[in-house]
C-alpha cells in the first residue's frame, strides 16, 4: 500500500508565488513610521493642552454658512476621517462646501487622569465651539460626533443648546444596556474603579485587546493574506497601511473620563434614562431641540444600532432623521459607499438646516 | 476564589513570611543602624515594607493563576470544538487552488462564530473581569514596592505625582473659570 498525496501543481505554484511576495514586501510597501496619515491641509486654530482645533483648508467657495464643528471619538487619533484622498469623509465635505473644523483629543498622559465628562464637555468642547463662534461670527454650529465622539456632542448638545444649531450623530454610544457587541459585554464586567485607581489612565494595550477580539481569524489572518497576494497592487498596499496605521495608533483616555463612561453608558445605563450628572448639571436629553440625524451602521460590531438608535426617540426635536446603512462602524465613515452614499445624504440635510 | 485549603495554606504561609520578617528585622536593626549611615538608613528601614508586599503579592498572584488557567481553557475548548465543526464539514484535506480557498473560508467563518460566541458570553466576561482585578492587585503591590524604592532614594512617587496632577487640575479649572469672568466683565465694559 502506498501513501500518496497528490497536489494540485496549481497549489505549488499559488504557495511559492504568495512566498516570493513575503519575501519581495519589503521593496513595495513603505514602513509604518514612513506612512503619512495626513492628506488634507488644516491649520490648528486653537489649542488647549493636548487638544487642538483643526480647521481644514477649504477646497471651493463656502457654501453653508453654519460652519461644522466634528468631534472625533476618544478610541484612536482622527486621521480616520481623513485617511485617503478618495475615502476622506473631511475632502469630501470641504468639496461640497462646507466650513469644517475637528477637534482632535491627541495623546493624555497621566498629567490628564483626573480629567471628566466635565473638562471635555465644558472645557475643550466649549472652547472649541466659542473660538469657531467668535471666528465664523456664526450663531451656532453644527456639530457632528463619532463614535464616543458622538456620547460627547449628545451631552454637549443638552447642556449648550444655544449654541448647536445641528446635531448629527454617527455610530454614538449611547444606550449601553441594549448594546449587543463584544466591547460592551466586557465593559459591563469590568472594575473600572480598580482600573482606573491603580493605572491612572485607560491603557493603550488594553482598548488594543478588545479590538483584537473582534473578528480575530478574519482581522488577524485572512486581512493579512491578502495584503501579501495583493503587494503589487500600489493602491491596495497604500490604503491597507493607512488603515493598519491608524489602527496601531491608540492613545490612552483619561481616567476620570473613562470611569464615568463606562459606569454612566454600559454599567448603570444612566446617559439614555436623562440620570447621568455632569459638574452637578442633570443630561436631559429632552434638553436636544435642535434637529438630529442619527447615522447608525447594520454591520457595525463596535457600537450596535440597537445602542444607536434609541438616541432618536429620545430627544425633543421635532426635526429628526435616523439613517441605517448597510455597512460597518468604519466603513460608514471611511469607504467608497460613504463617499457615495452617507456623505451626500449628509451634506444634503446640512444644506437644508444650515 | 481560593479553595478553603488553599486559603488555609495561604494564610498560614503568610503568617510565618511576616513574623520572620518582622523579627529579622528586628534583631538586625540596630545592627543595621550601626552599619548603615546616612541616606542608606532609610532604604534599610524601608526594605520590611518591600518583604511585606512581595509577601501579600503571593495571594494575589494565586487567584491570578487561577482566572489566567480558566481563560486559557476557555480559548482552548472553543479552539477544540470550532476545529471539531470543521473537521465534520471538511473531512477530506482539499488538494486544489478552489477547494483549498473555499475550505479556508469555512475555517474562518467557523471559527470567528464559536470565539465571538465566547467573547459575547457572560463567563467569559466574568473571568476575563476578575482576570484584570486579580492583575491590578498584582499592580498595586509591585506600584508600592516602586514607590517604596523611590522614597528610599528620596524621589518623588507615584501618589505624590498623582498629588500634583490633582492639584495642577483644579488649579487649571480655577484659572479657566476666573479668565471666563474676566473676559465677560471686559466685554460688559466694551459696551
Amino acid at each position: 500500500m502506498t501513501n500518496e498525496i497528490r497536489v494540485d501543481p496549481k497549489v505549488i505554484a499559488e504557495f511559492i508565488k504568495l512566498n516570493a511576495n513575503i519575501f519581495e514586501a519589503p521593496n513595495f510597501a513603505k514602513s509604518l513610521e514612513e506612512v503619512d496619515l495626513e492628506t488634507t491641509p488644516y491649520e490648528v486654530v486653537y489649542s488647549e493642552g493636548k487638544v487642538r482645533l483643526l480647521h481644514f483648508v477649504p477646497q471651493v467657495q463656502r457654501q453653508l454658512k453654519t460652519p461644522l464643528v466634528i468631534a472625533y471619538a476618544l478610541v484612536n487619533r482622527f486621521h480616520i476621517l481623513d485617511i485617503h484622498p478618495r475615502k476622506s469623509w473631511v475632502r469630501n465635505l470641504l468639496n461640497q462646501g462646507i466650513d469644517v473644523y475637528l477637534i482632535d483629543w491627541g495623546t493624555p498622559t497621566q498629567i490628564n487622569r483626573h480629567e471628566g465628562f466635565d473638562d471635555y464637555v465644558n472645557g475643550y468642547m466649549d472652547n472649541c465651539v466659542d473660538y469657531v463662534l467668535n471666528e465664523s461670527q456664526s450663531k451656532r454650529v453644527s456639530l457632528q460626533g463619532y463614535c464616543t465622539g458622538g456620547t460627547l456632542s449628545t451631552v454637549y448638545a443638552a447642556l449648550h443648546t444655544n449654541k448647536v444649531q445641528t446635531l448629527t450623530l454617527t455610530a454614538p454610544i449611547i444606550d449601553g444596556r441594549r448594546d449587543s457587541t463584544v466591547v460592551s459585554n466586557l465593559a459591563k464586567h469590568l472594575d473600572v474603579d480598580k482600573l482606573i485607581d491603580t493605572l491612572g489612565n485607560m491603557p493603550p494595550e488594553m482598548m488594543y485587546y478588545v479590538f483584537s477580539i473582534l473578528k480575530p481569524f478574519e482581522q488577524g489572518f485572512e486581512k493579512y493574506l491578502n495584503f501579501f497576494r495583493n503587494i503589487h497592487d500600489k493602491d491596495y498596499v497604500d490604503n491597507f497601511l493607512r488603515v493598519e496605521k491608524w489602527v496601531s495608533d491608540t492613545p490612552p483616555i483619561p481616567g476620570e473620563l473613562y470611569r464615568q463612561w463606562i459606569k454612566d453608558v454600559y454599567q448603570e445605563n444612566l446617559l439614555i434614562n436623562n440620570n447621568m450628572y455632569v459638574a452637578g448639571k442633570q443630561v436631559s436629553l429632552k434638553n436636544i431641540t435642535m434637529p438630529l440625524l442619527t447615522q447608525v451602521a447594520v454591520g457595525d460590531h463596535l457600537v450596535s444600532p440597537e445602542c444607536s438608535m434609541p438616541i432618536h426617540y429620545a430627544v425633543s426635536s421635532e426635526d429628526k432623521t435616523l439613517k441605517i446603512y448597510p455597512t460597518g462602524h468604519v466603513g460608514m465613515i471611511a469607504s467608497s459607499f460613504s463617499q457615495k452614499k452617507v456623505l451626500p445624504e449628509f451634506a444634503q440635510w446640512l444644506a437644508q438646516r444650515s | 476564589m481560593s479553595t478553603p485549603d488553599e486559603k488555609k495554606l495561604l494564610t498560614g504561609f503568610k503568617h510565618n513570611s511576616l513574623f520572620w520578617t518582622d523579627l529579622l528585622y528586628l534583631m538586625s536593626n540596630r545592627q543595621q543602624s550601626i552599619a548603615a549611615t546616612g541616606p542608606f538608613r532609610k532604604f534599610a528601614i524601608n526594605v520590611k515594607n518591600i518583604s511585606t508586599e512581595t509577601i501579600e503579592m503571593n495571594e494575589d498572584l494565586a487567584e491570578f493563576n487561577k482566572r489566567l488557567g480558566t481563560y486559557y481553557k476557555q480559548l482552548s475548548d472553543t479552539w477544540n470544538e470550532a476545529q471539531g465543526e470543521y473537521t465534520r464539514k471538511v473531512p477530506e484535506l482539499p488538494n486544489d487552488v478552489e477547494h483549498i480557498e473555499a475550505s479556508k473560508r469555512i475555517w474562518i467563518d467557523i471559527f470567528e462564530n464559536y470565539f465571538t460566541r465566547l467573547f459575547d458570553s457572560v463567563e467569559f466576561a466574568e473571568n476575563f473581569g476578575k482576570l484584570v482585578t486579580s492583575e491590578l492587585e498584582i499592580a498595586k503591590h509591585w506600584n508600592n514596592i516602586t514607590s517604596t524604592l523611590l522614597e528610599s532614594a528620596n524621589m518623588p512617587t507615584k501618589k505624590e505625582m498623582d498629588e500634583v496632577y490633582k492639584e495642577l487640575h483644579s488649579l487649571r479649572k480655577r484659572v479657566a473659570k476666573l479668565e471666563k469672568i474676566a473676559n465677560k466683565e471686559v466685554q460688559e465694559n466694551d459696551k
